[in-house]
Formats: C-alpha cells, structure tokens, sequence
C-alpha cells in the first residue's frame, strides 16, 4: 500500500517536472538564434508567399499566445508538420522511438547487469589481479571518446572481417522479402544491432562496474556481514544474498542519474551507426532549424528519461524496503 | 573439563604504526553454565577476545600464541569450515553494534530462519519459521513483527531480534559485547534481565563484555578486569567487588558511581593508557597506579594468588 503511495507521489513529481520541461522548451526554441522560415523559403518566393507561410506555421503570434497554442496542441496530439521532410512530426517520432527504446534500454539493461556482476566480483577480490584487471578494464572503456570506440569498432568489425554491417538497422533484402517471418525479421535487427550495442555497452558498464566495486567494499565492512559470517554462513552465500543486494541499491541509484546522460552517448551513437532513432533526429532536426520536430525530439526524450526513472524509482523501492515501508 | 578454556592468547593487529598487541597472553575458563563478564575500557582488547574466540578477528588481526580450547578442540587450528560449522551452533554472539546487525533490505523472520537452516539442512523453511516464533515469543517480540524489514523496529526490538537470533540454534555459548550499550536505561535493563533468565533456562554459558562495571556486576558471576590488553585481575564476582587485588581494579570500581551503594566520591584514574604498539617492560599500569614501587616499571608483573579462584597480575598484592 505504501508502495502505491510512493509511486502516486513519483508520478505527480514527473508529471510536474514534465511541464517543466514542455515551457523551457518552448522558450529555448523562441529564443534561439537562427530563422525557421528563411530555411524553408524558397529564394524565389515572393514576399507575400513567405508572409503566408508564417502566418500558416502561427510564428506572427505574440509569444504568448504561441505558448497556448503550443500547449493546446501538445494536449490534442498535435505536433506540426517537420520542415524538413513535410510529414507529420508525430508520424516521424512514432517511426523512431522504438528503434531508440530498443537500443537504448537493452544497453542499459545489459552494461547494469554486466557492470553490477563484475563488479561484486572484483570487490570480492580486492587487491588481486582480477581485480586490478577489471578496474583498469572499466576506467579504460568508460573514459574513452565515444565517437571514436564507434568508429573503431566499425573499422574492424564492420570493414576488417566485415562480420557486421557497417550501418542502418535492418537490411533491405530481409525486409522486402515477403516471406521472410518474425523471427528472420528480429534476427537481422539484433545482428544490425550489435555494434551499436557494444559501444554503448563499452561505455556505461565500466561506471556500473566502479560504483558496485567501492559500493561492495563499503558494504561488506557493515556489521550485519560480520552477523552473517558469524551465523556460519557459506562466503558465497555472505557476498550474494547479503553483501549485493545492499551494494546494488547505488547503483540502481546511479542507472536512474546516468539514464539522461546516456542519451547523449545515444544520439552520438545513432548518428555514427546511422541508426533510424530518435537521437540522430534530434541531431539533424536542431541544426536544420527544424523547430517542430526538433521540439517533439525533445519532448520524447525527455518523457522517455522520466519514465525510466520511475521504473528506477520502482525497482528501488522494491530492493530498500526502506523506502517501501 | 570446562566448556571453553583460553590459554595464554595474544592477539595483534597490523596496523600503520606497527604490529599492535591488543591482546597478550590471557587465560581463563568458562564452566558449562557459567558466566563470565570481561570489563575494562575502551581499547583493552575485550571485543578482540570476543572476535578472536569466534573466529572472526578482521583481515589485519591475527593469533599470535595461545591455545583456544572449545570442549577440548582448539579452534585455532580449525579450518575455515570446520569452524562456519561450529559458528552460531556451538558459540553464538550478541553484537556490540545491534542496531546495524540486522540486513536491512531482508525480513527479520527470515533472517533468523537463516541461521536454523544453514546450521541443520534438514529443517523444513516452514519449521524454521516455527522455531522463529517461538524464539520472538521467548524474547518477547509480538509475532505480527516476523515479516517485518529491520527498520520498521525500534531499538529493544532489534535488539531482542538480535538476542533471539543469537539463541536460534541453541548455542552453548553466547558471547555478548556490550548488548545494551545503545539502548535507555529501561530498556537496557529489561534486556539484561532477559538474557539472565534464558541463560538459567537454556543453561547457556556467557562471556559478558562490557565497559560499565555495574552491568557486568549484575549480570555475570565471573569477573575478568581488563587493562591495555591484560587481563589483571580474575575472580568471582564477590571476591573482585569485595575485596579488588589490583590497583586499577580498585580504581576502576571507585570510578563508578552507584545508585544502591553507599555515596562516595568518584575518583577518576589520571593519565592515559599506554601505547600498545610498545607497550611498556614492566607493569602497564604502573605509570597510573597509586603507589607504584621501583620495580614496577622495569620488571613484568606476576601473577598472585589472592583467594582460590580470586588471581592479579601484579606485585603489590
């Protein structure tokens, strides 16, 4: 029941934080320099043409009736056509957001289950070679430039021993074929995902890795190990049943914190592999002064870093009955 | 044959200093039964004694000498899991710090059941909980708090868990290091009288540690006095109270105040205790003691026989 409670109170939070975000949006959008229109004008409109245009996209407004309107049409679903391509900015978002959902959650899935298990096991072998290989492991691929693991991985995997494809998420051959099923469908999205994946696995595990490492080593110097170990528990049993699940909880802590960092890592990424998702529309819809789809890019991502921060906030509250109870 | 006998232990830590000698050459014994109250203040070396007979010294610490016999068995020469075996079976232990000695992300219940199950493979999770139930009972902790998360506990209650868990597999010995120090004045002593009461009804052997003297008084019929890792005096309780041999013992009782005994000044003990790392030739106390004599600070001191029993390491007795 306090659970319930909890996640009410969480959910008022992120509606509010949202709201937030929607206005500042709107302003860092208005105040930006650079003009949407001479972008979309042709240099052989007329001046009457162009004023129609403004008019048609509401940019004669006052600021403060675009901002109702803005909000009107963010309640009505309405986002406005992309400069850009013409089509409806909803149509394009729908189109990315799951191929960014999918890269995006798996590779933080995967680097915190990874990170969180090398992790324990480094802190459990403090001061030795596993230990000592796995944190430099960690410090090397966490710190390194993105773009740059991208490009290598890309260098050797994809065009080296051309195992993976160099870009795009799915091949055509697959997809046009009508026979090809569900399965053979799934299977080359997983394979075009691969590369993609293992950078953004490469750079995040590390840091969940280092968190559980000093989290463990500070756990394990509580008094209720030293109660588990004289209760004449098996060691195995001390590290995993009572010395993890307490070491874990900072870094569901920090998977929470780093998700809207990640984002950027996500949009490097989907830029270097060319992957059809939200973060390289973001990319290109900002430095073509695409304001609506630009602006809905946004939205997205921050609805999708608010939402996986409550269900951080829900697993947490289900690992520290502390914060249940 | 006594349940425990200690002979001649010492016990050092490395620390950045130097190898630290927390510990040096005690001895004693505990009857089946018995009780036996370590006192002294802070840094003697009664939690390492502790610590020590369960195994349990930290990384840096270690035995440098001394047999550790439990019904006959030198622990010492144990191996790891011959002693997780005898761990919380045989010897169980009340923690200093009992407010962090509960997990607390696991349910109470549970983790005493842990301690049933891991001991005896062949009770069911079910029987465990049953035994768990009624050790809340024993304690005196409503069953409706089984399933409860550490937290949702006030601070006797967590130390009546704590007590509980430390009766779970009906140890021979228990080891209490300072069990109440946390706690108020009521609760402290309504938790005393219940450890004294299952310790007549399971015929439990304690090892009572403790830095107030009152406490250890009233709890224990054997009393150890410790001081800058030397055990100084040891005797029944009458004989250390009535008629204390060693100059701290002495000191140390005149230092307390009572709330019974007839009113007297509290007499404070000057100076500080010595430097473990090197601790001094002779008499550790000597640079404290009352009437030190020239030998004192060159020559170690011996042990003297006051009454049966009733023995001090020092000269001047």
């Amino acid at each position: 029941m306090e659970l319930r409670k909890y996640i009410t109170k969480r959910i008022i939070q992120i509606i509010i934080i949202f709201f937030v975000i929607l206005t500042v949006l709107f302003l860092l959008f208005r105040l930006a320099p650079g003009d949407p229109v001479s972008m979309m004008v042709d240099p052989d409109m007329t001046q009457e043409d162009a004023e129609m245009l403004i008019v048609q996209l509401g940019l004669e407004q006052p600021l403060g009736m675009q901002y109702l309107i803005y909000l009107k049409n963010f309640f009505t679903g309405h986002f406005g056509f992309s400069f850009h391509y013409g089509d409806p900015v909803v149509d394009i978002i729908w189109d990315r957001l799951p191929n960014t959902v999918l890269l995006f959650t798996t590779s933080i899935i995967l680097s915190a289950l990874v990170g969180v298990f090398l992790g324990k096991i480094a802190s459990w072998h403090k001061g030795k070679k596993v230990d000592s290989i796995m944190t430099i492991g960690a410090l090397v691929t966490h710190t390194v430039f993105l773009p740059w693991l991208a490009l290598i991985l890309i260098w050797i995997f994809a065009y080296k021993f051309g195992w993976f494809p160099i870009n795009g998420m799915i091949s055509e051959e697959v997809w046009l074929d009508p026979e090809a099923g569900f399965i053979s469908r799934a299977l080359d999205v997983m394979y075009h995902m691969v590369l993609p994946l293992s950078t953004l696995f490469l750079i995040h595990f590390g840091a969940y890795l280092l968190i559980m490492r000093s989290s463990m080593l500070e756990t394990l110097k509580e008094d209720y190990i030293l109660t588990a170990r004289a209760k004449g528990l098996e060691e195995k049993v001390i590290r995993d049943h009572h010395a993890a699940p307490n070491a874990a909880l900072p870094v569901v802590t920090s998977v929470g914190l780093s998700l809207a960092f990640s984002i950027n890592g996500g949009a490097l990424t989907e830029t270097v592999f060319t992957w059809p998702g939200i973060g390289r529309e973001l990319v290109s819809s900002v430095s073509q002064n695409d304001y609506p789809l630009a602006q809905a890019c946004f939205l997205m991502i921050a609805g999708v870093v608010l939402i996986s921060n409550l269900v951080v906030d829900v697993l947490y509250a289900y690992l520290d009955p502390r914060i249940r109870y | 044959m006594a349940l425990l006998e200690v002979d001649n232990l010492s016990i050092g830590y490395n620390t950045k200093k130097g190898y630290l000698k927390a510990v040096e050459k005690v001895s004693f014994d505990l009857e089946a039964g018995a009780s036996l109250g370590f006192v002294g203040e802070s840094g003697c070396g009664k939690t390492t004694i502790g610590m020590a007979l369960m195994g349990l010294l930290p990384p840096n610490g270690s035995v440098k000498e001394g047999r550790i016999l439990f019904e006959g068995k030198n622990t010492l020469e144990m191996t790891d899991e011959e002693l997780r075996k005898i761990r919380w079976r045989e010897m169980a232990m009340i923690f200093q710090a009992a407010m962090n000695a509960l997990n607390p992300v696991q349910r109470v219940g549970n983790q005493i059941a842990e301690a049933i199950l891991v001991h005896d493979p062949s009770v069911e999770k079910d029987q465990a909980m049953d035994q768990v139930e009624n050790l809340f009972r024993l304690v005196g902790i409503p069953l409706d708090r089984l399933r409860d998360y550490p937290h949702q506990y006030s601070g006797g209650m967590k130390q009546r868990a704590v007590i509980a868990m430390a009766l779970a597999c009906r140890p021979k010995l228990i080891i209490a290091d300072e069990p109440t120090t946390a706690l108020d004045v009521i609760v402290q002593d309504q938790i005393l009288g219940e450890i004294k009461e299952l310790q007549k009804e399971f015929d439990l052997s304690i090892i009572f540690i403790s830095h107030d003297i009152s406490i250890v008084a009233h709890m224990c019929d054997h009393i150890g006095v410790m001081y800058a890792g030397q055990l100084v005096e040891c005797g029944p309780r009458e004989g250390v109270f009535e008629s204390p041999a060693h100059p701290y013992t002495k000191a140390l009782l005149s230092s307390f105040p009572t709330v019974t005994g007839k009113r007297s000044d509290l007499i404070p003990i000057p100076g500080e205790t010595p430097n473990l790392v090197v601790p001094p030739h002779g008499c550790r106390f000597c640079d404290r003691c009352s009437g030190p004599e020239a030998s004192c600070s060159t020559e170690p001191p011996q042990w003297v026989e006051i009454a049966p029993g009733h023995r001090a390491l020092c000269c001047r007795c």
